[in-house]
């Protein structure tokens, strides 16, 4: 009854599905331009994965560990500079060091804290590894060659010449094909500087020799010249400013409303239809909803689906998704002995097999923890503290499971994640926990709507690594109108591609849009 | 890069074939795309999983009306056979649901705790306990109009007043005022079931003898299972028939009397009245904060009792421009009527479920004017602060306001 009148029936420059961190750039970014544009979110909050929620007296970061690519003011990065473009401006804190990394099997011993800066961590390696020197420095020269070639491609709006990728830029070229596990060995660095170094796979959550190089060593590079920052208010600190920009700049934000139809003809766009009876006009799309989800269930009629549409979804490889303990702890992170804002805890080096416990539903061996006090010193009340361990799971893992041993299941895993998270750091903390609550894939599942709760994109192997996505991307639209923005995008999943993926997929519609208006004239 | 350093060449498998493994990467991905299959991908579990364990909606019937006092009755509730839901979602002990009651018109919200136990989720029901409040608006609706057969509409399981394993001691205390019982009669039958393994003593206050809930069956219990449940009922009135009771509210002195001050964890469920009261005494008892759960507070009876609510308002009656889908509608708004209630009484229904400033249903934004937030019933995250936005149930206008609100689910 109510939903008939308070439906919108127009006409519209571009619809976002999505407010996630691409379509929440997306939307202010085409606002920004003078756009009409309208923002579908099926939950009541923006920020999909970017958010926090709060229990008793702690607010919880939902997912951020670090914000690659922000960087000071004095060497700001495309994040930073991304911000300040849209007219948003929020406090901001900057992360110590990149991660403590302990591996716990017996045989492989190791508690490295791994810090910024190039020759920091050039130096730690070193130290730890004497013998590794050389064949570091030359790794690192290779990650920095990435980043410049990267920066090239970016340049040239993504039409190099071939010459000068080929003059200067060969062991980009040359490397690019290959995963992390086979540049590192023909570099021959030795196995324990190579475990020091794959420390942040977690943040791909794909064995390492599957992921592809230029990606990893493109990130890394990013973390030890920009250093890593998180937003003091946590995700929804800059989530909730770009919604606010959104609505300052006359754009429409619609919560609580999903997306059913995407309305195709003949190939292209013509509009879109949700759960509330919106009928919307539109020649342009973005969506911050998966390509798996676009082809499978959005695309309407049936008849303009297209079955390449499947084969791409099907020739990928879905990536992981978490498992994620929030603890409000009724003790300081000092008073607790956690030294650190981010822990990798490994019960091995061999990143294949840790995978594999992702397959079963037992505790995952491998967990990545972040204390947010140790970098927002006020993230709780004094004398409190956050800790936020993570783990993944495959997405078929939890198939089967019926709704009465859920939280059994729930509780049993979050156990074994203190208790290994005690025995790692030496910490005693199960007796101080104040509030808690556990994610697990049914709780991405139903705040995000990824299907299978899948947190991380497609994984990255090199053939369906950001360097292929990107030449292909032109042959990949498979409807006009529509781009995909967000963590399944062609940028790759984290959080700083999402974001950025919205800004290119904003700009490369409001080109389109331009050149329609060329067309009318 | 200094110049002294040779020229970097990294190769892995030879130059020339680190090159051709380049340039045959996007024809790798067009052959892999190509061979895939064509098919829809298989279903989602984990959606499927995530609608039972937390549906939008839960179409309810109640199957039978049972009175319990003079004043309370249990509703038992089963899945609305001619309906979508094909059964009921789980719960945690001590959570509720939120019935959606339209009353002429009038869309209104309201969460009651779960006073059956999970266990009965597999049997087919829920069982929710309702006094019958004196000249309550929704109550007297309830009491005249909801009969067995009457089709009710519900949230899914909601809340965070349960009992969590890896949190909370093993024993704990359950300090409960007059409906607030509905909660601990839920925990004491999953114990008594054997799937609940801890140990609940239940401290219950009562007004009058009339008015106390389950004693029957809560006593059964204790009998049956005299190491992990007791119960102890405090009665405030004058004239008291009842033996072993204690007399008066449940003071710090009772508190201390049943339970392990130094190792319990203290669930609190009850009327605001009781909440105000029991702050002070708990406070006496120095009991940390992580030994203590409480139910929300509920939807605020009398903002005045604030001391920063401004009380020069209170007469005032604001005008509030709310925007919702593509409406703009003009409403008054009463300065002691939440924001959701004027709105409720203006026919317009935006989401809601807690009532209590927590769950976040409601979330809106504020584009101009000034609100009070009484810091009770502030659940609001620190961006949301920052930017304005608001939760409706548990604001109040303190100037005309604009305001968008989000459409139902």
């Amino acid at each position: 009854m109510h939903k008939l009148n308070q439906s919108i029936e127009e006409e519209y420059d571009a619809a976002i599905i999505g407010a996630g961190n691409g379509g929440l750039v997306a939307a202010t970014q085409l606002a920004l331009e003078g756009k009409k544009i309208i923002l579908f979110e099926q939950h009541n909050v923006p920020g999909g994965f970017a958010t926090s929620f709060v229990r008793g007296r702690f607010e919880f970061e939902a997912s951020l560990h670090e914000l690659c690519d922000y960087g000071p003011e004095s060497n700001k990065g495309g994040i930073r500079k991304l911000f300040e473009e849209l007219g948003i401006d929020i406090p901001i804190a900057k992360v110590p060091e990149a991660y403590n990394l302990i591996i716990t099997s017996p045989n492989e011993k190791l508690d490295i804290t791994v810090p910024f800066g190039v020759n920091d961590y050039i130096n730690c390696i070193i130290k730890e590894v004497p013998k590794s020197e050389k064949s570091v420095k030359k790794f690192i020269r290779l990650c920095q060659e990435v980043h410049e070639a990267l920066n090239y491609i970016k340049e040239s709006r993504g039409n190099p010449d071939k010459k000068i990728l080929m003059g200067e830029y060969g062991n980009f070229l040359r490397t690019a094909a290959y995963s992390l596990d086979d540049v590192l060995e023909a570099l021959k660095i030795p196995k324990k500087a190579q475990d020091i170094i794959k420390g942040y796979w977690v943040y791909l959550a794909i064995p390492t020799n599957r992921i592809n190089f230029t990606i990893y060593a493109a990130m890394l590079y990013f973390f030890l010249i920009r250093g890593a920052y998180i937003p003091k208010h946590r995700s929804s600190g800059y989530t909730m400013a770009l919604e606010k920009r959104i609505r300052e700049l006359g754009g429409k934000i619609e919560f609580n409303t999903k997306v059913e139809k995407i309305i195709v003809k003949d190939g292209k766009i013509t509009g879109l239809e949700t759960s509330h009876g919106d009928k919307i006009k539109t020649n342009f799309i973005i969506s911050n909803a998966s390509p798996t989800l676009v082809y499978n269930n959005l695309i309407y009629p049936d008849s303009e689906r297209p079955d390449v549409g499947y084969q791409f979804v099907n020739a990928r490889r879905h990536a992981v998704s978490c498992f994620v303990l929030y603890l409000g702890l009724n003790k300081s992170a000092e008073e607790l002995g956690i030294e650190n804002y981010s822990y990798v805890i490994s019960e091995s080096t061999d990143t294949e097999k840790i995978y594999e416990s992702f397959k079963n539903l037992e505790c995952p061996r491998i967990q990545a923890t972040i204390c947010m006090n140790n970098t927002i010193t006020d993230a709780s009340p004094q004398g409190t503290s956050i800790l936020i361990i993570t783990s993944f799971f495959r997405p078929k893992t939890w198939t089967g499971i019926n709704e009465n041993e859920y939280f059994t299941l729930k509780n049993k895993i979050a156990m074994e994640l203190i208790e290994k998270f005690e025995k790692a750091t030496n910490t005693s903390i199960s007796e101080s926990i104040e509030e808690m609550e556990i994610a697990t894939p049914e709780t991405y599942s139903r705040y995000t709507g990824t299907y299978k709760g899948v947190t991380y994109g497609y994984e990255v192997d090199s053939w369906d690594s950001t360097l292929p996505r990107l030449m292909r991307m032109n042959e990949e639209r498979y409807i006009e109108g529509l781009k995909i923005c967000g963590g399944f995008s062609f940028q790759g999943v984290s959080y700083t591609n999402s974001l950025l993926s919205g800004q290119i997929t904003a700009l490369l519609t409001l080109q389109e849009l331009m050149n329609e208006e060329g067309d009318d004239e | 890069m200094s110049k002294e350093e040779p020229e970097l060449k990294v190769k892995i498998k030879g130059k020339i074939r680190d090159l051709l493994a380049f340039s045959k990467l996007t024809s790798k991905r067009e052959k892999k795309i190509e061979k895939a299959s064509a098919e829809p991908i298989e279903t989602d579990f984990l959606k499927q999983l995530a609608k039972n364990l937390h549906p939008n909606y839960q179409h309810l019937i109640i199957d039978k009306i049972i009175k319990e006092t003079k004043s309370s009755q249990t509703f038992r509730l089963i899945a609305d056979p001619e309906s979508e839901t094909k059964k009921l979602a789980y719960f945690r002990a001590g959570q509720y649901i939120s019935l959606k009651v339209n009353i002429n018109g009038y869309s209104i919200t309201r969460p009651y705790t779960i006073s059956s136990s999970p266990t009965d989720v597999t049997r087919g029901f829920y069982e929710i306990t309702i006094k019958k409040e004196e000249n309550g608006f929704l109550t007297n609706y309830i009491w005249e109009n909801w009969n067995e057969g009457t089709k009710i509409l519900s949230s899914g399981p909601e809340g965070f007043f349960y009992y969590q394993p890896v949190r909370d001691s093993k024993n704990i205390v359950g300090i409960a005022g007059g409906s607030g019982i509905t909660s601990f009669r839920s925990i004491a039958k999953e114990i008594a079931e054997g799937i609940l393994d801890i140990n609940l003593t239940i401290l219950y206050g009562c007004s009058d003898e009339e008015d106390i809930l389950f004693y029957e069956e809560l006593k059964d219990l204790e009998s049956k299972f005299p190491t992990k449940i007791k119960l102890v009922i405090a009665l405030s009135c004058e004239e008291i028939t009842m033996e072993g009771c204690e007399k008066g509210f449940i003071s710090s002195d009772i508190i201390k009397k049943y339970a392990d001050i130094r190792k319990n964890t203290f669930f609190i469920c009850g009327p605001q009245m009781m909440y105000d009261y029991i702050d002070g005494e708990i406070d006496k008892l120095k009991i940390p904060e992580k030994r203590i759960r409480k139910e929300v507070y509920g939807e605020i009876k009398d903002v005045l009792k604030f001391p920063d609510y401004p009380r020069e308002n209170l007469e005032k009656i604001y005008n509030i421009k709310v925007h919702i889908g593509n409406i703009p509608k003009e409403i008054p708004a009463k300065a002691t009527d939440t924001i959701l209630v004027s709105m409720e009484k203006a026919k317009i229904s935006p989401p809601s479920s807690c009532r209590s400033g927590e769950c976040g249903f409601c979330r809106s934004y504020l584009v101009s004017g000034e609100i009070f937030v009484p810091s009770k019933s502030d659940g609001r995250r620190a961006a949301e602060k920052q930017f304005n936005y608001f939760h409706p149930c548990s604001s109040y206008p303190k100037s005309d306001l604009e305001i968008v609100v989000p459409r139902k689910k």
